[in-house]
């Protein structure tokens, strides 16, 4: 859901841990998806003040997706975001 | 070729998959990253940057650490040669590592110290190692 329609899609990946541990990231998509998810399969509305975020690579494979707290000034973007963490804003 | 229901999906995932092991935790080294990633609770976390070298995962219920990924490890020995006395048969306790990361932080600069004393209780409750041989060639 979040990558066919994020809040936010960022371009160029600023942190060692945000890149592909087998070669290099590409963009980040976030969002606040429905549901999250328990680890038994079970469904529960999302997280709150959190954002998911899918990092993709150039070969359009997600790599990584986690929720991460989310930025008090818009709950549907990571806490740091432009221009600590990502070098653009693409959406 | 017949179309299988999720139900029957997941009861033959499960009959290969075998019944699930009880929760042990776990520290893995992964040399492509060069990071050690530690999950001490199976319990939905979030991720939160502590600094340049550790994220730690926070229990979305609990709020607790439930683990943490330490990244730059080799980096970390290359620079710090004294510290490769820490690693036993290849292995090192990751709240040595926490421990090594406090001391390198009194050279200089702030660290979230209350934040590392919690990491290196719970790598000790937890007894976790990560294998870093390949860390150290």
């Amino acid at each position: 859901m979040i990558l066919q329609r994020p809040k936010a899609i960022f371009e160029g990946l600023l942190r060692d841990e945000d890149d592909d541990r087998r070669g290099l990231g590409w963009r980040c998509y976030c969002g606040t998806p429905d549901k999250a998810y328990l680890p038994d399969g079970d469904a529960r509305p999302p997280w709150p003040n959190q954002v998911f975020m899918v990092f993709i690579n150039k070969e359009r494979v997600a790599y990584n997706w986690r929720w991460e707290k989310s930025s008090p000034k818009d709950p549907d973007l990571p806490a740091e975001h432009v221009p600590e963490r990502f070098k653009r804003r693409l959406l | 070729m017949t179309a299988m229901s999720n139900a029957d999906f997941a009861k033959a995932v499960f009959r290969i998959a075998g019944q699930p092991k009880p929760f042990e935790p776990v520290a893995y080294y992964d040399q492509d990253g060069d990071c050690i990633e530690f999950i001490a609770k199976p319990e939905p976390f979030y991720a939160e940057r502590i600094d340049e070298l550790v994220t730690v995962y926070y229990g979305q219920e609990s709020k607790e650490i439930v683990g943490s990924l330490i990244k730059g490890v080799s980096k970390f020995f290359t620079q710090y040669p004294a510290f490769r006395i820490l690693v036993k048969d290849g292995k090192v306790r990751l709240e040595h590592l926490f421990v090594a990361r406090l001391f390198m932080a009194f050279e200089g600069g702030k660290l979230p110290t209350l934040t590392y004393e919690k990491l290196i209780e719970v790598a000790e409750q937890s007894n976790a190692q990560a294998d870093v041989e390949l860390a150290l060639i």
